[in-house]
């Protein structure tokens, strides 16, 4: 009993697939679902590169839908994820997420199918992103290289853009609130028979902040530009090609203070500009029922300049830049093998270049990959998705990435589904071509490309510490091997859960994760200087876990309210640190009495950074004819390790620790006419603020805006 | 005058009664018969003056502080040619008064354990000073400190005890316990660095002896 329809959506590169089992009921095609609970009809491209139902895929996908954005008040893609089950905002050279426990380098963030560059130290900074013209978020949990490849090891965010609608729309917004952060911009669709459009252009701009009368400020000053556009335009029946493209660009500027060579304070002024572009043509073409095929070209550029000069004369004092691009085409087949079985094959070409201040020259990558899934319902209750993606690569080991799932509907209310994976992530530039000397503390950092050549070069030049014993210089041979063989970080993860649907007002899924992750790359010392100081480079030694569960729970009591609420626990431990702490190697000193003693294995708190516990409760409401909506969102983040107080470099005392905190943010809206929105809300309701630890929250940031629909409304 | 605040360990009666009554069997030597030794605690000694840098850190001082473990006491860097002192610091390195650094018998070894386990020095060879390695190794987790590249702070290893070769060939062992002046608890960038706090137990008999 299948029901397959092949619908062809004019801007959409993907291939529809709507599988209805017989026992659920059919999809409600009610565009008026919004946040209702129940979103059969909720498609998601991500978890298999084709268009499936978000409750039938067989692996954890969560969705986060126009509708509720902009009921939360959101501006930034980081406002839209903070607030989701399982994902914690985490600072570190930006704002990224934490998905199941791993680091935000291990999340990949893709634009309608394609990655956004530019990370610095691993993460994407979030505020990059502008959320007016999203049309959904996806986040797909738990590795999905096996589809996406390198980075994908914790998960993808996929930001899916509005497509060309029928008809000539827009609308235009203006937003202001607390530390005189300004948002403005619009949208713009028209399209016809044929011919698609879609304009998106905002400003977002912010006098930034000052946690601690300190003399620099915790946030400077800032402005962004964002403009995004897609252009369709369909080519025969079967045919269709599209343009998309963003430029996105972002300056701010403050004054430090610094002690000149002569010991005077002198002020530096900083400027720094970022930009980033992407440009990506998309060709569809449906060569029969069951064959359809695309090709996609994808170029991406990522420019950073930091500029530092004196105050007084405008004489420089340092300056900095790093650019970053991207190009890849690609193809993709899907091929309907039988009713029950659907092939999906692809693949791929990348150029990445990098050119920056601390690299010696201008470095290039190549990579190829080729991927294959099968998607198969052998009986109606049971779907089994087997795929399997190479990625070869021009600096180190080729990867292989299976990864087998499947879904299993033991009731009508109830359905199983778990999968199996590997995930992995490349090496990044700073890892591969770093040279950088401290200027001040005076050690080495070399990316494992040139650490060879580096090292025999500072010796040549006299600059390594002898041995005394044999007159040779001090270098770790050992160490030096395994970081000229450096490869992919990769895991192997687990995920098992539940979807429950008692009645119609109630939806509950439950998900257990466990990530092996093995080959984890860290620094380590491979020679010594005269100076006392260490060159490092990197290797892959350690070995980590992360597990935990989640739940999800959302309850319709009233047609206009919803409830809902999602906790995760979280355990995430380095492998080595448990056996030096088993093996009686690891101790710690109170940092009161200076008194040593042994580290315990319950003492062990894991990694840092990380919750042990993390829940959200919200309410929306939404009443439609009357045009008012509302929404209350509390989200507490539990405590977690921040860094070492006690000499043992891991977590083992509870003043190592931050307390956990909520922040409770809420928003109403009231739409006139259809035409006008007046919205107003305030974030951090309660003002909580952790100066010393806790950077990017501000604390209590009231806002209003007015939206204006343009064109037809309906 | 240098800050130099001499405090006696009050760790030391419990741990020393405790040592008394833990060796009782297979230490069949004389060492066992003679007098628990005094665990000495120096506080926040200062480093020697240093211009300040660019980046408004102290920089790295001209001489090195001296220090005599047998005297308990800080000796004037007009001593370093002689054996008066033991061992000296700067900055993050820590020199033993022998090979390069000395005129004096000085190495060291470095211990990873309890201070309190180390009862006797290990018969393990004990390395000296060279022109760019020393006895106690430099650069981030090799010796006695840890270094974070993100908050730029110095951390003692807890659990890293050096067994030191004095200028006159005796025996002792130390624990760095902070590096920074008047040993905060959590310190900061802007804390005053190289203020070196440290307890160490001095052998005077010549004995490997260290309980």
């Amino acid at each position: 009993m299948y029901r397959f329809s092949f619908c062809f959506l004019l801007s959409c590169p993907t291939f529809v697939l709507t599988q209805a089992l017989a026992q659920v009921p059919a999809a409600q095609q009610d565009s008026t679902l919004r946040l209702q609970p129940r979103q059969l009809s909720e498609v998601v491209v991500t978890a298999t590169r084709t268009e499936r139902s978000i409750t039938e895929v067989p692996i954890p996908v969560l969705v986060v839908s126009q509708p509720q954005i902009k009921a939360m008040g959101a501006l930034r893609l980081g406002d839209v994820l903070r607030e989701q089950t399982g994902l914690t905002t985490v600072n570190d050279h930006g704002q990224g997420i934490q998905l199941q426990g791993l680091n935000p380098e291990y999340t990949l963030i893709l634009v309608d199918g394609e990655p956004l560059i530019g990370r610095t130290a691993g993460t994407l900074e979030l505020s990059r992103v502008a959320v007016g013209n999203i049309q959904r978020v996806e986040v797909v949990k738990g590795p999905a290289s096996a589809l996406w490849g390198s980075e994908a090891l914790a998960g993808v965010v996929n930001i899916i853009t509005q497509k060309p609608q029928p008809g000539t729309s827009g609308n235009i917004r203006l937003r202001y609130g607390t530390n005189r952060t300004a948002d403005l911009g619009g949208t713009f669709n028209a399209k016809g028979k044929k011919l698609g459009f879609t304009l998106f252009v905002n400003r977002y701009s912010s006098a930034g902040y000052t946690l601690r009368s300190a003399e620099s400020p915790t946030v400077p000053p800032f402005a962004s530009y964002t403009a995004q556009g897609r252009l369709s335009y369909q080519l025969g029946t079967h045919t269709t090609l599209s343009l998309s493209g963003r430029y996105y660009t972002e300056s701010q500027q403050s004054d430090l203070r610094v002690t000149g060579e002569t010991g005077e304070a002198a002020v530096v002024r900083y400027q720094s500009r970022q930009h980033d572009y992407n440009l990506n043509p998309v060709l569809t073409h449906r060569f029969s029922d069951k064959v359809f095929a695309t090709a996609r070209f994808y170029h991406s550029g990522y420019r950073t300049r930091e500029d530092y000069t004196y105050r007084a004369d405008g004489s420089p004092y340092d300056a900095t830049y790093f650019n970053q691009t991207f190009t890849r085409p690609e193809v993709q087949l899907d091929w309907q093998l039988r009713p029950t079985q659907v092939l999906t094959t692809g693949a791929g070409y990348v150029l990445e270049a990098v050119e920056a201040t601390r690299y010696d020259q201008r470095q290039q990558l190549r990579a190829h990959y080729v991927f294959a899934q099968h998607d198969w319902s052998p009986t109606p209750r049971l779907n089994l998705v087997t795929g399997v993606r190479y990625d070869g690569h021009s600096q180190y080991a080729g990867q292989l990435s299976p990864k087998l799932s499947a879904r299993y509907q033991l009731r009508s209310w109830l359905a199983v589904r778990g999968s199996a994976g590997r995930g992995y992530r490349a090496p990044d530039f700073r890892q591969l071509y770093l040279n950088f000397s401290n200027p001040t503390v005076g050690y080495s950092v070399f990316g494992t490309n040139q650490v060879q050549a580096k090292v025999a070069q500072l010796a040549a030049q006299g600059q390594l510490a002898t041995d005394p014993d044999t007159g040779q210089p001090v270098i770790y041979d050992a160490v030096l091997a395994q970081a000229s063989g450096l490869t992919a970080e990769n895991s192997l993860a687990y995920n098992l859960g539940v979807q429950l649907d008692p009645t119609a007002k109630l939806q509950f899924t439950a998900n257990a994760f466990r990530n092996d992750l093995r080959h984890l790359i860290e620094t380590a010392v491979v020679a010594l200087k005269t100076n006392g100081q260490s060159v490092y480079s990197y290797r892959n030694v350690t070995r980590a876990f992360t597990q935990g569960a989640e739940v999800d729970a959302r309850y319709q009591l009233r047609p206009d309210l919803t409830l809902s609420g999602g906790y995760q626990l979280l355990f995430a431990k380095d492998k080595s640190v448990i056996n030096r702490i088993e093996a009686g190697e690891v101790f710690r000193k109170d940092p009161h009495t200076q008194q040593t003693e042994r580290v315990q294995p319950q003492d062990y708190g894991g990694l840092y950074n990380r919750s042990r516990h993390s829940f959200n409760l919200k309410a929306f409401y939404e009443n439609p004819k009357a045009g008012w909506s509302a929404s209350l969102r509390g989200i507490y983040r539990g405590r977690y390790g921040f860094g070492d107080t006690n000499g043992n470099a891991i977590l083992d005392a509870a003043n190592e620790c931050v307390p956990g905190y909520w922040l409770v943010n809420i928003a109403a809206a009231k739409t006139f006419r259809q035409r006008l929105t007046l919205q107003a809300g305030l974030d951090n309701v309660l003002g909580y603020t952790n100066p010393t630890y806790i950077s990017s929250l501000p604390g209590r940031l009231a806002y209003a805006s007015l939206t204006l629909a343009l064109g037809k409304t309906r | 005058m240098k800050h130099l605040f001499l405090r006696p360990a009050l760790a030391f009666l419990a741990a020393s009664s405790l040592s008394l009554t833990a060796c009782n069997d297979d230490n069949d030597n004389e060492e066992t018969v003679t007098p628990a030794l005094e665990t000495k605690t120096v506080s926040s000694l200062a480093p020697q003056p240093a211009a300040t840098t660019s980046t408004g850190q102290p920089g790295t001082a001209k001489h090195y502080t001296f220090y005599s473990l047998a005297d308990n006491k800080e000796v004037p860097y007009t001593d370093s040619a002689s054996t008066k002192w033991d061992v000296a610091f700067r900055s993050t390195t820590i020199l033993t008064n022998g090979g390069t650094s000395g005129p004096g018998q000085g190495g060291a070894q470095v211990y990873s354990g309890l201070f309190n386990e180390l009862k006797t020095v290990p018969e393990t060879d004990f390395a000296k000073d060279a022109a760019t390695t020393k006895a106690v190794p430099t650069g981030s987790g090799n010796g006695w400190y840890n270094y974070d590249q993100t908050t730029h702070l110095v951390t003692p290893i807890a659990g890293r005890v050096l067994v030191i070769r004095t200028a006159t060939g005796k025996y002792a062992k130390m624990e760095v316990t902070s590096y920074y002046k008047e040993s905060p608890t959590a310190p900061t960038l802007s804390t005053p660095s190289g203020y070196y706090s440290f307890r160490y137990m001095y052998q005077a008999d010549g004995s490997r002896n260290l309980q």
